[in-house]
């Protein structure tokens, strides 16, 4: 672990800037923004901004990982033209949407109409925050992170009905019905399979959760609880098999019918945005998050940002997996996505949760380490 | 295979349901890592030698990846130096795509004339090169011919030359001529031997031969004409029709020698 933050990034790039401002600024302006005061607000705004920065880039970066990832699944390349092997491409689809005009139905709710893409990506931007991406890399210590970033994402459904609600379209209406009901569906077992974790690691904070992982991940004890997340996760973000909502091959566009550029950008960024913070949250939860276990040798773990590195690795990995599911199974149908969720997930989760009781009761596992006791 | 029976049984096979089909797709995934099965197109080429090797072959023919068939019907080439303009292409085109005209190198009173074709109007059936009796317009396995303007799709009679050049694989050229075909035949009563029809006829096979003039009968009047008949070479003529075209008295004739 380096000692170098995202906030002590900013702040020195705050106070290198001062330090050529001197003498350039007339003395007043310089002198308030020596104060401390200031130079903390700005550290915080451009800490804000590279992390806002890093995770769009990212989100694209993302998308034409899937790209490249399907077209291989699909005997084909994806993207190759734009940019070395396509690398460019989805920055070059973002800008030509950047340029389209946006056009709202006549009798579209404005407020709504507008509000909605909006919040969904700011909502799904805001759990960047929570999330701590290494040591440093995060808002800080928050006691109850984890539950804080659930909450946000379970945000979703209610922005996802008030766009389609303000569309005055009958189609993205059912869609946004539809959508918000599997959502919420699919809350359940995802919280279910989250406490297995915190019983296990006994906190809701991801960094104490990650760092509890030092002597072994918790996908080996909560394999369960990791199949029951990662199908939630799924269909909380809506990809195949569970994108019912957006049936790419039978719907126009589910409910985002009446959305077309940058509002559009919104909601597709907003939708890769969700599947970076599920795979964030698989790899934080059951794969140690920023750590790699004791066995790996010191070269591979012992470089500058090698946290960083490491947990981004494993995000995508753990994306290729979602990319994986997506190129091998068929769409569910609404019954069945119901039954998979309240029939099997639910007993799933609750099994794993018996289990993680289990493995508490025990305290100690002969072959993987000691586990911590709950709360002493 | 009948419906699962049990509960075992049936979440057995839920089981199976998304196992089987990620298998499938992860050794899809590896089989396709190295080289998928799409080709960078504009970069590199079915016809590309680095291809030659996946080409499967049967029956003596290339199958799937790596060939384009010799007798594939794509972009005419055309020999400028061969085409003696007999017009045969042109009118066996069922499009009228092919339009004649003229390419330097013939003599003022009777221009050597080419085909040009507009690719927009042409269906690529072949019957042209069939039809050209010296093996000069042939078609390519050229098949690219996208272009920005309407105009572009017209291959001037030089630019066929340019395809010719390129030596690109060319259909079968068929010049031997089907058994049984009608020569030109005269009406010789009606001809004034007026040497039209040698004189544009593309291969020269006609030659005009003196005849005798008739000694006048009483009561009966020598026509004025010129006393020379038309002779056609049949294993020269290509039967392209010029000298019925020309004569200005319509005394030939297809037929058959009796």
């Amino acid at each position: 672990m380096t000692g170098l933050t995202l906030y002590g990034v900013a702040n020195g790039l705050i106070q290198y800037l001062l330090t050529h401002l001197y003498g350039v600024l007339p003395h007043p302006y310089f002198a308030f923004l020596v104060n401390g005061a200031v130079v903390t607000g700005l550290s915080v705004l451009v800490f804000a901004a590279i992390l806002l920065g890093a995770s769009m880039i990212n989100t694209i970066m993302l998308i034409w990982f899937e790209r490249k990832l399907l077209g291989r699944f699909m005997d084909r390349r994806g993207a190759m033209h734009v940019g070395y092997a396509g690398l460019l491409q989805n920055f070059a689809d973002g800008l030509k949407l950047f340029r389209k005009h946006t056009y709202k139905p006549h009798d579209a709710d404005a407020l709504g109409f507008y509000v909605a893409p909006t919040a969904y990506l700011v909502s799904s931007l805001l759990i960047f925050a929570i999330l701590p991406a290494s040591t440093g890399w995060g808002a800080g210590a928050l006691p109850l992170s984890l539950l804080l970033a659930l909450v946000v994402f379970s945000f979703a459904p209610l922005f996802i009905f008030l766009s389609a609600w303000s569309q005055a379209n009958k189609y993205s209406l059912i869609g946004g019905m539809r959508s918000a009901a599997q959502m919420i569906a699919y809350e359940v077992p995802i919280l279910l399979a989250v406490v297995a974790v915190v019983i296990v690691s006994g906190s809701f904070d991801l960094t104490t959760i990650v760092t509890m992982q030092q002597n072994y991940w918790y996908w080996i004890p909560l394999l369960l609880a990791l199949v029951v997340f990662v199908t939630g996760m799924l269909a909380e973000m809506e990809r195949i098999p569970f994108d019912l909502p957006e049936a790419e091959a039978e719907l126009v566009e589910g409910w985002n019918t009446e959305y077309g550029g940058m509002l559009f950008a919104f909601f597709m960024l907003s939708d890769y945005l969700r599947a970076l913070i599920g795979s964030f949250l698989v790899v934080l939860l059951f794969f140690g998050g920023w750590t790699m276990p004791g066995w790996v040798p010191g070269p591979l773990t012992s470089f500058p940002l090698e946290g960083l590195f490491w947990f981004l690795v494993k995000t995508y990995a753990v994306f290729g997996v979602f990319v994986w599911i997506r190129a091998s199974l068929p769409r569910v149908r609404t019954d069945q996505l119901l039954r998979i969720g309240w029939m099997r997930m639910v007993p799933l989760a609750l099994l794993s949760i018996v289990l993680a009781v289990g493995l508490v009761l025990i305290r100690c596992l002969p072959l993987l380490g000691c586990l911590p006791s709950l709360g002493g | 295979m009948s419906p699962p029976e049990t509960e075992a049984e049936r979440s057995n096979s839920s089981v199976l349901w998304v196992a089987k089909p990620l298998a499938t797709a992860a050794r899809q995934f590896v089989k396709s890592l190295w080289r998928p099965s799409t080709i960078v197109y504009p970069f590199e080429r079915l016809e590309d030698p680095k291809f030659r090797t996946e080409v499967r072959v049967a029956a003596g023919k290339p199958i799937g990846v790596g060939a384009v068939w010799d007798n594939y019907r794509g972009v005419h080439a055309l020999n400028i130096d061969t085409c003696i303009s007999c017009n045969l292409c042109a009118f066996s085109c069922p499009d009228l795509c092919i339009d004649m005209v003229t390419v330097p190198g013939g003599d003022p009173k009777h221009p050597k004339k080419c085909p040009q074709i507009d690719y927009g109007k042409c269906s690529y059936c072949g019957f042209c090169s069939d039809a050209c009796p010296e093996g000069c317009l042939t078609m390519t396995t050229r098949y690219e011919l996208s272009v920005t303007k309407r105009a572009e799709m017209v291959y001037a009679p030089e630019r066929l030359h340019e395809v010719y050049k390129t030596k690109l694989p060319m259909s079968p050229i068929r010049v031997e001529r089907p058994q049984n075909e009608d020569s030109i035949l005269l009406d010789a009563p009606l001809c004034i031997g007026c040497n039209a029809c040698a004189r544009d006829c593309p291969t020269k096979c006609i030659t005009m031969l003196d005849i005798p003039k008739p000694a006048a009968k009483p009561g009966e009047k020598i026509p004025k004409r010129i006393w020379k008949e038309p002779v056609v070479n049949d294993s020269d003529c290509v039967r392209c029709g010029t000298c019925i075209s020309v004569c200005p008295k319509e005394c030939l004739f297809w037929g058959t020698h009796r």
